[in-house]
């Protein structure tokens, strides 16, 4: 259809316009049929390919489950998960060792001058570190899933994710207790993470 | 188009080699929308330049019997 046009449609359409003129005519109407020519057909310009372009070292293709894969991997379900996951454990560690240097432990109201028994105490630093781990599993799923979906939604990888999620969170977990404690733990979190990202880059 | 979403998407200064989140996603936006700017442009041209085919035969036409 485009490609057909002679070269003649220049100087077809341009007498027309000029005679309508006065000392200056009237420049002649773009030629739609010549831009296509220009842009996609016989009269493009020829471009130097830049070998690494297009992958100059060849690869294999990969295969359709290789893909699946790495997409499950890159997504931020997943990355919530291990973030939750590596918070419970962390969690669990810091739980038990501050237990374990605190002098209250296996204290029993009723009797404050027994001591405790082993069992008592053993019980003790176990629930104060399930109880670290969830907190921290939470914290730090509800961080990463936030860093996640900001990050996809910006479509940049800066530190300011961090910042803008580590405020979210912080918020979420201060707002239960009020609005000026959502406030300062939006505050507090997002520099906190921000220091970390700054460590880290 | 690698060209074009590369220099876009990607960030000059940049300390690991795997494509963060964010890149990839904005990779994926860049290749959907370049495809889709290159697929209504050339439809959009194709009808123009018949238009234009149109036209110049009208007026072949026109000055061949004038």
């Amino acid at each position: 259809s485009g490609g057909g046009c002679p070269r003649p449609v220049m100087a077809a359409m341009s007498p027309p316009s000029s005679s309508s003129g006065g000392p200056e005519p009237p420049p002649p109407p773009l030629q739609y049929s010549l831009l296509l020519q220009h842009l996609v057909g016989e009269q493009r310009r020829p471009r130097a390919w830049d070998p690494t372009a297009l992958g100059g070292i060849p690869s294999p293709p990969k295969s359709e489950e290789q893909k699946m894969v790495e997409r499950a991997m890159e997504s931020c379900a997943f990355k919530a998960a291990l973030a939750c996951v590596g918070g419970f454990v962390l969690g669990g560690a810091f739980g038990v060792f501050t237990a374990g240097i605190d002098t209250n432990v296996g204290f029993d109201p009723k009797d404050p001058y027994r001591t405790p028994t082993a069992k008592e105490v053993l019980k003790d630093m176990g629930q104060r570190g399930i109880s670290y781990a969830k907190n921290f599993a939470i914290v730090g799923a509800m961080f990463s899933c936030t860093e996640c979906v900001v990050e996809s939604y910006r479509g940049k990888s800066d530190w300011k994710n961090s910042v803008i999620s580590g405020c979210i969170t912080g918020g979420a977990i201060g707002f239960r207790a009020g609005l000026k404690a959502g406030v300062i733990g939006c505050g507090g979190f997002a520099a906190f993470s921000a220091a970390i990202d700054y460590y880290l880059r | 188009m690698t060209q074009a979403c590369h220099r876009k998407c990607v960030p000059p200064y940049y300390k690991e080699a795997e494509l963060s989140k964010g890149e990839s996603v904005c990779l994926d936006r860049c290749v959907a929308k370049y495809l889709e700017v290159h697929e209504r442009m050339g439809k959009k041209l194709t009808e123009l330049s018949l238009q234009d085919e149109e036209l110049l035969k009208r007026m072949q036409q026109g000055t061949g019997t004038a």
